[in-house]
């Protein structure tokens, strides 16, 4: 039993001796020989850019993988075009118009063993392969795919920059626990890229200039120390730089042919020649000065369009493909950690303009079903003036979601959230109306019928203390001491009673009275009444008065309840 | 296997999933002694539809239930709606306030018909008291209302025609109203848990006065 264990300590120990000469041959690395040279400070930064890892998602077919779906398959995941259009049998090329000829910019796989190259004009490659498919460049598709591929990195960290045209940037150090380490992470990364039909390039290193340079090179690498970078990049040929083409033309004719070359360049010679820019770049890239990065802020809306084949006609289908919509917001915002309060469908039509269909919410939500379910109200209620072609979906500025607490117990559950109070309120208006439902609020007031006014539903947030309470009690209390008996429930307009004695279902008993109101006289509505208590032949209590002067009609206003 | 379902049925324990399907709790307090006394609960039944069946609005129905209500506004935990569903009147703010009824937590609903937004008001769980005075009697809805009100923890309180009383209802107490010589008699049509009854109430108090004199 003791041979297996003692031998197993001896590999242990040789592991670790072998470790110890590798440890103390990479520590004095030229990183931190020029570290001592150059101060305490520059170190402190070094050391402070180390504590960075930086992914290059460098997208070399980019041009042609915009032409898919590769975006939105990115957020959503799915099915993957870009790729067929990669590999497609047919040979396809795009080009561009640069300095007044139509140019090759990119062209896929057939279309490359067929000879055409980037920066080939256009009727070279057609005279190499007459059946080749030319398409334009869509930029803004571009631009949107690399804005997609941007959101999609903000799933795995919060610190994303674009570097356009083609690669994206994540700082992944604070991720790596979370996603299982460096190599866990890199191969959910690309395994959901390549998904999505997409043909990354990955370069990680501590500095994220480094990283892009990499990626630029076609080569894929994994680099967590910083004082090994100056070292790797020196084999990386200077075009990757992506410096102006004058300038690696110069370096080119000065025999400089990789960033190694070009490191070994007397500093100041190359800050003469090229202009300091380059000599700053390169001292990024190795970590020696800091890299700060612009912040990616994914976009501030969502908008998304369906169109329907064949055009819908009713309803019912029509919130089917809502619905399937609305799933996409809540994901999109739900990825974003955002909530909105308003959205707006718009339903094209062939010829009508279209119909638009805006949901407010009482609260911000990122909920689904509390969006399908006024969504349903609204649907019930809309009239389609012909069938919808397309289906578009916008939604309202976006606001930070604040999370909820839960409560365990259900008993203690019967104080209703504010947040179902104004929920309930939505979802009345979504069917009724918004003056159909409201609250009410007493006025200062003599007259019985300004004594009252609708007012918006208000929730006040629960667990207000014992002693506000007692402050709104009296606050509620003290202007609305009534001063005589009052009825709780008034007419909308006082009614007219026919007959020279007051009769409403039989003639009226006088209870109590006359109570004399008399106010008004300096807004146009004077009234000057007295007031009764009255009681019919059913037992219904009333609240009647007789206007003072000639005439003396008698009205109900007010029923007792 | 046996033992842990044995051990699940000890009564210490309870499960979260059973939450709320428990034994009726003690009702609402009327504020009436002599009708506490005829209501299994000692009150209104918090859990299930509460019908009242008159045809005169005005007799004191509302009356009624005003000490209910202001109970329900001073308990402090509940902050839910007072929803007031298709009222036949305007309920008259300073005199609902002179009874401590907090008029800014009611919500008036004008729906036709009522009942689709009582079920809605019911199982939105926002409310403290749902009232709706209903126009028709339609048994199926009715069963819709009364589920709605089994589920949820709020008081619900029905208004319909006396005419209705003929029809069996699902409701868990039937109150029919009249008025008779100034007074109020309320019979008890169906009650869960107790048995019919007809009560002389006399006359009832103003409900803004009662409320002061119940509170200072």
């Amino acid at each position: 039993m003791t041979a297996p264990l003692a031998g197993k300590h001896r590999v242990a120990a040789t592991a670790a001796l072998r470790l110890e000469p590798a440890r103390t041959q990479t520590s004095p690395g030229p990183a931190d020989d020029t570290g001592s040279r150059v101060g305490d400070d520059r170190r402190m930064r070094a050391r402070a850019v180390r504590r960075e890892l930086w992914l290059a998602v460098h997208l070399p077919q980019l041009m042609l993988e915009s032409l898919g779906e590769a975006g939105s398959l990115l957020l959503r995941g799915g099915r993957p075009e870009g790729r067929v259009l990669q590999q497609a049998a047919s040979p396809l090329a795009i080009v561009d118009q640069q300095r007044g000829s139509r140019i090759v910019c990119a062209c896929n796989d057939s279309a490359t063993r067929a000879g055409i190259q980037a920066g080939m004009a256009l009727n070279s490659a057609l005279a190499l392969l007459p059946e080749l498919e030319v398409r334009a460049r869509a930029e803004r598709r571009e631009r949107a795919l690399l804005e997609a591929l941007a959101g999609w990195g903000l799933g795995f960290t919060p610190r994303v920059s674009l570097e356009r045209p083609d690669a994206v940037l994540l700082e992944l150090r604070g991720s790596l626990q979370l996603f299982g380490g460096v190599a866990a992470l890199l191969q959910r990364m690309r395994a959901e890229l390549q998904a999505a039909g997409l043909a990354p390039l990955l370069a990680l290193t501590p500095a994220p200039l480094a990283s892009l340079w990499f990626a630029y090179a076609g080569v894929e690498t994994r680099l967590r120390r910083s004082d090994s970078l100056a070292g790797r990049l020196a084999a990386l040929p200077i075009a990757c730089t992506r410096w102006p083409e004058r300038s690696l033309e110069l370096l080119g004719d000065m025999g400089v042919r990789t960033l190694g070359d070009c490191m070994r360049l007397p500093r100041d010679g190359l800050a003469r020649r090229l202009g300091p820019q380059m000599l700053q770049m390169l001292d990024r890239a190795t970590g020696r000065l800091p890299d700060p990065r612009p912040a990616f802020v994914a976009r501030e809306h969502f908008r998304a369009v369906r169109q329907l084949e064949p055009e819908v006609g009713d309803v019912g289908r029509l919130e089917i493909a809502a619905t399937t919509m609305l799933g996409e917001l809540c994901d999109f915002l739900r990825r974003r950690g955002c909530v909105i309060q308003s959205l707006e469908f718009r339903l094209r039509h062939r010829a009508a303009p279209a119909t638009r269909l805006p949901l407010h919410f009482a609260q911000p939500t990122a909920r689904h079903e509390d969006i399908a379910v006024l969504l349903h109200e609204r649907l019930l209620q809309l009239a389609l003036s012909g069938p919808v072609r397309a289906l578009q979906l916008q939604s309202g500025p976006l606001t930070p979601a604040r999370s909820e607490t839960g409560v365990l117990l259900r008993e203690a559950r019967h104080a209703a959230s504010p947040g179902d109070a104004l929920r309930l309120v939505e979802r009345l208006r979504a069917r009724l109306g918004v003056a159909a439902v409201q609250s009410l609020r007493p006025l200062a007031e003599h007259r019985p019928e300004s004594a009252w006014c609708l007012m918006e539903p208000v929730i006040r947030p629960s667990g207000t203390s014992a002693s506000q309470r007692q402050v709104r009690d009296e606050a509620l209390q003290q202007p609305w001491a009534l001063h005589g008996t009052r009825p709780l429930w008034l007419l909308g307009e006082p009614q007219l009673l026919p007959g020279k004695r007051p009769d409403f279902g039989g003639e009226l008993v006088l209870e109590e009275g006359p109570e004399r109101i008399e106010s008004g006289w300096w807004d146009g509505r004077d009234v000057t009444r007295d007031y009764y208590v009255a009681r019919n032949p059913a037992g219904v209590r009333l609240w009647v008065y007789r206007e003072r002067g000639p005439g003396g009609r008698w009205f109900l206003q007010g029923v007792f309840g | 296997m046996s033992s842990f379902e044995d051990l699940l049925r000890h009564p210490g324990l309870w499960l979260a999933r059973e939450q709320g399907t428990g034994t009726q709790p003690p009702g609402l307090p009327t504020g009436f002694a002599v009708l506490d006394r005829c209501l299994p609960g000692g009150g209104w039944p918090r859990r299930g539809l509460i019908e009242i069946l008159t045809d005169h609005h005005g007799i004191g129905e509302l009356s009624l239930l005003v000490p209910a209500l202001a109970s329900l506004c001073a308990e402090d935990a509940a902050e839910g709606w007072l929803a007031w569903v298709s009222p036949p009147y305007q309920p008259y703010a300073p005199a609902l306030a002179a009874c401590r009824i907090d008029v800014q937590r009611v919500l008036l609903i004008r729906a036709q018909p009522a009942e689709w937004a009582m079920e809605q008001a019911l199982r939105s769980g926002a409310c403290s008291i749902v009232l709706a005075w209903s126009s028709s009697g339609d048994s199926s809805v009715l069963r819709r209302l009364q589920l709605a009100a089994e589920q949820s923890c709020c008081l619900a309180v029905l208004f319909r025609r006396s005419s209705g009383a003929r029809e069996p209802s699902p409701a868990v107490l039937r109150l029919a109203l009249e008025a008779n010589h100034g007074g109020l008699t309320v019979h008890i049509l169906k009650s869960r848990g107790g048995r019919p009854v007809s009560l002389q109430m006399g006359r009832l108090p103003d409900p803004a006065d009662a409320m002061s004199g119940n509170t200072r």
